[in-house]
């Protein structure tokens, strides 16, 4: 972008490129500070409460976040367990995972020794009545009726030291209920011919980049595998929260590069036909930049650096309404070559009506501004900033490129034509429009509230064939149920791990009464000191425990005479120093718990529970929440039902703040224009135009939802200039052809953009395309339709 | 059984009669020795739909001062599911159906996928493969061997795989045409056990089931 033509340019104008450039780069600067996120923060509410605030941190952080399903296709079983084997030792010494687990038992030898050595400390059993006389009977009953059948092989080398079947009950607590099923010593689907891996990522789920980094050293180690060439090569599958996170990322960025290019190259067809020059063209790129990159550069400002995808995505919405600003400016300011006086009478002709719609524009994003949901608030932030900053460039910017306009005819001649026969014909359709509008009513009071079902799950990115392997592969690693989340919470870990007992004893119940097939606790293997330290004064010195044992052993099969190194071993455990966190720290054990534990950002601890849902069905979130009534610190979080709820409160504000929003912009136009029939004749075609988008929406049954509202708002803020520029018309007299031409252009690239957008495969920014590219278009039409002055434009030619 | 009984075979076509002939002289060759082979005995117990029995169990294991005996019932349902009630000494149950094992005891029951630890399939299907007649699940995880008559017949199960093997070393079954009587187990170190069984009912599958079940 050069300076103007002529050695004598104002000073005043290369004040204003001077200042523009430094604002530019300044705002640059911010954006490359900032960071650019696409995970499900930027619909988890601000100020969340109690339960939220566990739902968020678990979903950013938690063991849920970090779960990585893996899957091997191809060759044959035996080369797929191979493959299984290789790679899930690749991934254990790539330190990108806590834990990597593939149905191998060769990993858990360390670990079952350890469980041994801890039992007295570990076991649920452990209690004063359980090493009394009775409770000693019923234990070695127990063992005893495991002798002699295919158990007995693991159970009879363990009689001596413990006859109790401490072992056996601790490695049945965390033996899942719902395991893969092996075959050559590896997990196996049992519906198809796949090998299965299950690991946790040392990062958190939200660390977008760390997840990618995850990934890729997953597919790095598969590509150096043997047999991925070959005749059946075999294939990898990789799925999860962080997955989701990372191609979600990717595909946000693919669609908002291609809509940026694809945006570019329609808007450069449509401007360079109705300019046929470079330097228009060149001129109303200006405003669109400026928009762009003042609106990411406030977000980030007022966000603290963090940019949601989907506020990027948006970005490329604001080129359809700020190439407007260009347009009305490029024609309008039109004046003899060399004069450099056209940008002045635009100045006071023309932009004391852009301004009025930018302030409209500006009343409407408001409201969204100031919305609990962080998306929607970037959302209107972006759009206040990015719209002040393209009308600003406009205002100050352009005047110093372009002084006198845009010069070229190109082919707006015929823009000026087709314009100026709408103007004839449309407004005798006004009839039409208000029949329209009526049905419209009809037709919306008959859906009412169930015009806005969509949910939460229609703005997720993440393809319908991503979901479904990634639902085949959590049903056959029998992974826990992802939608029930009990969570138990402690200011330090010692006190989250007794929640998590106390839950714990609740669940138990739960699982007797088939409501649960099963659940996980970090405690089953880091219990809480508390715990330990009943257990351990729950077991009796030697000669008290040999007393029992006799007495119970009476008349049995097993003496008590050969249980001595039982005796021993209880004594033994009597002295035996607790079981702390950082021993267990490396450890296979170790990050079993530690994919259960979670440090949390505030302070303190939360330790996840796990469920395993009975036969097959989903949790019955409401029983275990009503189990767990009353458990100090444990939380119990239906994801789905509270990500809704989320939704719908966001939804809910959001209508009230569209409101009160269409409102502000009501009452700002009743300031400006002081004439109820100047206001109507603004204030009519707009909502018209709102009313039949809307029900047009109902009537192809397309599901409402919070970004099509935000559709809404746009319709509105574009269809004002439009509404607000029939209102200068009226009062000016007269409208040139090049005038109309400029409305005609501004919407068709407005409605070309949205147009674009509306064929998105990102659900959030179709949802606002579908709107607005109708919404415009009948803005436009509607304008005109109650422009009044079928007349006026076949009379007055505009001189220029 | 069409095809081993003559008198079935229609006399209008050579072909009928052809078979006709042959499965006389297979019944021929079979009855004089009263012998039985597997497809055979799997013949005769697939058409067990479902049963009820008593059993008492004794099991010998070394370093104990007496056998452990425990008695119950058991009942079956072709095709998968499998129920062992201990009455005494202590109420407990152990039911299959299907992949799941599910152990009960008091209150605490616990359900496990048994193809989740495959040698746990292999000590099931021992016994729930030969109530059903289930040849070719017997035959993916013991080598066997038939002995006796269809009065008095004995099964043999060893195991083919290594991880089962370390769990049992060899099953006997013992019965009375469709019925099962006894299930002998031998565990490696010499432990064993030895269950005899009282049928109390049996239901059969009818004779044109059983036909188009045996090849």
């Amino acid at each position: 972008m050069t300076p103007v033509t002529g050695v004598r340019a104002a000073p005043a104008r290369t004040r204003a490129l001077l200042a523009w450039g430094a604002c530019m780069l300044l705002a640059l600067w911010v954006i490359a500070r900032s960071q650019f996120s696409a995970d499900l923060s930027a619909f988890l509410p601000a100020s969340p409460a109690a339960q939220q605030r566990v739902l968020i941190e678990q979903l950013q952080g938690g063991a849920l976040s970090r779960t990585l399903l893996v899957g091997i296709e191809g060759g044959d079983a035996s080369r797929r367990a191979k493959a299984s084997k290789a790679l899930a030792a690749a991934m254990r010494e790539s330190a990108q995972f806590d834990q990597v687990q593939n149905g191998d038992e060769s990993q858990w030898a360390g670990a079952a020794q350890w469980l041994f050595e801890h039992r007295y400390a570990l076991s649920p059993d452990v209690s004063a009545a359980h090493f009394q006389e009775d409770g000693l009977r019923e234990a070695l009953a127990d063992t005893l009726s495991a002798l002699g059948t295919p158990a007995g092989g693991w159970i009879k080398p363990l009689l001596e030291r413990d006859p109790t079947g401490e072992t056996l009950r601790i490695a049945q607590s965390l033996l899942p209920a719902s395991a893969p099923r092996s075959q050559e010593g590896v997990w196996v689907s049992r519906n198809s011919p796949r090998a299965l891996l299950l690991a946790t990522t040392k990062a958190p789920g939200g660390d977008i980049d760390a997840q990618a980094r995850a990934l890729q050293a997953v597919r790095d180690a598969f590509a150096t595998l043997g047999g991925v060439q070959g005749a059946s090569p075999l294939s990898l599958q990789l799925s999860g929260p962080g997955s989701f996170a990372v191609q979600s990322r990717a595909s946000i960025e693919r669609e908002v590069h291609q809509l940026a290019i694809a945006g570019t190259v329609v808007m450069g067809v449509l401007l360079f036909a109705a300019f046929a020059s470079l330097r228009a063209l060149g001129a109303a790129v200006v405003p669109v930049v400026t928009g762009i990159v003042g609106g990411i550069a406030a977000v980030s400002l007022v966000f603290g650096g963090q940019v949601h995808g989907i506020t990027l995505g948006f970005g490329s919405t604001l080129i359809g309404e700020a190439v407007d600003y260009a347009i009305y400016y490029l024609i309008q300011a039109r004046a003899p070559a060399g004069s450099g006086s056209g940008w002045r009478r635009w100045r006071d002709e023309n932009w004391p009506t852009v301004r009025l719609g930018l302030l409209t524009s500006l009343c409407g994003f408001a409201a969204l501004a100031f919305s609990g949901f962080p998306g929607l608030a970037q959302l209107g932030v972006f759009s206040m900033a990015g719209l002040c900053a393209a009308a600003a460039s406009t205002r100050w910017v352009l005047p110093a490129i372009a002084p006198d306009g845009a010069s070229g005819a190109g082919l707006r001649g015929h823009l000026a034509r087709i314009a100026a026969f709408a103007m004839k014909v449309l407004p005798r359709l006004k009839w039409a429009a208000w029949a329209l509008g009526a049905a419209g009513v009809v037709l919306l009071a008959q859906q009412g509230a169930t015009l806005w079902r969509a949910d939460l799950a229609s703005l997720s990115p993440v393809p319908p064939a991503a979901q479904a392997l990634d639902a085949e592969l959590r049903a056959d690693l029998g992974a826990s149920d992802a939608r029930t989340l009990v969570v138990a919470t402690g200011a330090d870990l010692d006190q989250a791990l007794q929640s998590a007992e106390a839950a714990a004893g609740r669940l138990d119940a739960l699982v007797e009464q088939g409501v649960l097939s099963g659940y996980d606790s970090p405690a089953r293997v880091l219990p809480s000191r508390q715990a330990q330290d009943a257990r351990r004064a729950a077991l009796p010195p030697p000669d008290v425990l040999r007393v029992a044992l006799v007495r119970a052993a009476r008349g049995g099969p097993l003496r008590a005479e050969r249980l001595e190194p039982f005796i021993a071993e209880v004594a033994a455990a009597r002295q035996q120093p607790p079981i702390t966190h950082a021993e267990l720290a490396g450890t296979a054990l170790g990050a079993v718990a530690d994919a259960m534990l979670l440090q949390r950002r505030g302070g303190g601890w939360s330790a996840l529970l796990p469920l395993q849902a009975a036969g097959g069905q989903g949790v019955d979130a409401q029983r275990v929440a009503q189990a767990l009534q009353g458990v100090a610190g444990v939380e119990v979080v239906d994801i789905k039902r509270e990500l809704d709820a989320l939704y719908a409160s966001y939804l809910h504000e959001a209508l009230w703040q569209t409101g009160a929003g269409a409102l502000a912009v009501l009452v700002l136009l009743a300031l400006y224009l002081r004439s109820a029939a100047r206001l109507a004749a603004v204030v009519v075609p707009l909502a018209l135009a709102v009313l039949l988008t809307l029900a047009g929406l109902a009537a192809l049954d397309v599901p409402l939802g919070i970004l099509h509202l935000v559709g809404l708002l746009l319709v509105m803020a574009v269809g004002s200039n439009y509404t607000l520029f029939f209102d200068q018309l009226r009062r000016d007299g007269h409208a040139g052809d090049d005038t109309l031409a400029s409305l005609l252009l501004a919407n068709l690239t407005t409605v070309a953009s949205f147009g674009l957008i509306a064929l998105s495969g990102i659900p959030a920014l179709s949802a606002i395309g579908r709107v607005v590219a109708p919404g415009a278009l009948l803005a436009m039409l509607l304008a005109v339709v109650f422009s009044g002055r079928a007349h006026a434009a076949g009379k007055a030619r505009d001189p220029a | 059984m069409k095809t081993t009984d003559p008198r079935s075979a229609g006399p209008a076509r050579l072909a009928a009669l052809r078979r006709g002939l042959a499965a006389v002289v297979l019944a021929a060759c079979a009855m004089p020795a009263f012998a039985l082979d597997l497809p055979q005995l799997m013949g005769l117990l697939s058409q067990n739909r479902s049963g009820e029995a008593t059993f008492t169990e004794l099991r010998f294991v070394h370093g104990l001062d007496q056998p452990l005996e425990s008695t119950g019932t058991l009942s079956f349902a072709a095709p998968d599911k499998f129920t062992r009630k201990t009455l005494s000494p202590r109420a407990e149950s152990m039911s299959i159906d299907g992949n799941t094992l599910t152990l009960s005891r008091g209150s605490r029951s616990r359900s496990l996928a048994l193809d989740a630890a495959p040698e746990m399939i292999g000590i099931v299907e021992a016994v729930r493969g030969t109530l059903t007649g289930n040849s070719q699940t017997l035959q993916r995880y013991f080598s066997s061997s038939v002995a006796g008559t269809p009065d008095k017949w004995t099964l043999e199960l060893t195991p083919l795989d290594d991880r089962l093997a370390r769990a049992l070393r060899r099953v006997t079954l013992g019965g009375r045409q469709g019925e099962l009587r006894s299930v002998e187990m031998l565990f490696p170190g010499g432990d064993h056990s030895l269950m005899t069984i009282e049928p109390k009912s049996l239901q059969r599958a009818p004779a044109p089931g059983a036909a188009s079940s045996s090849p």
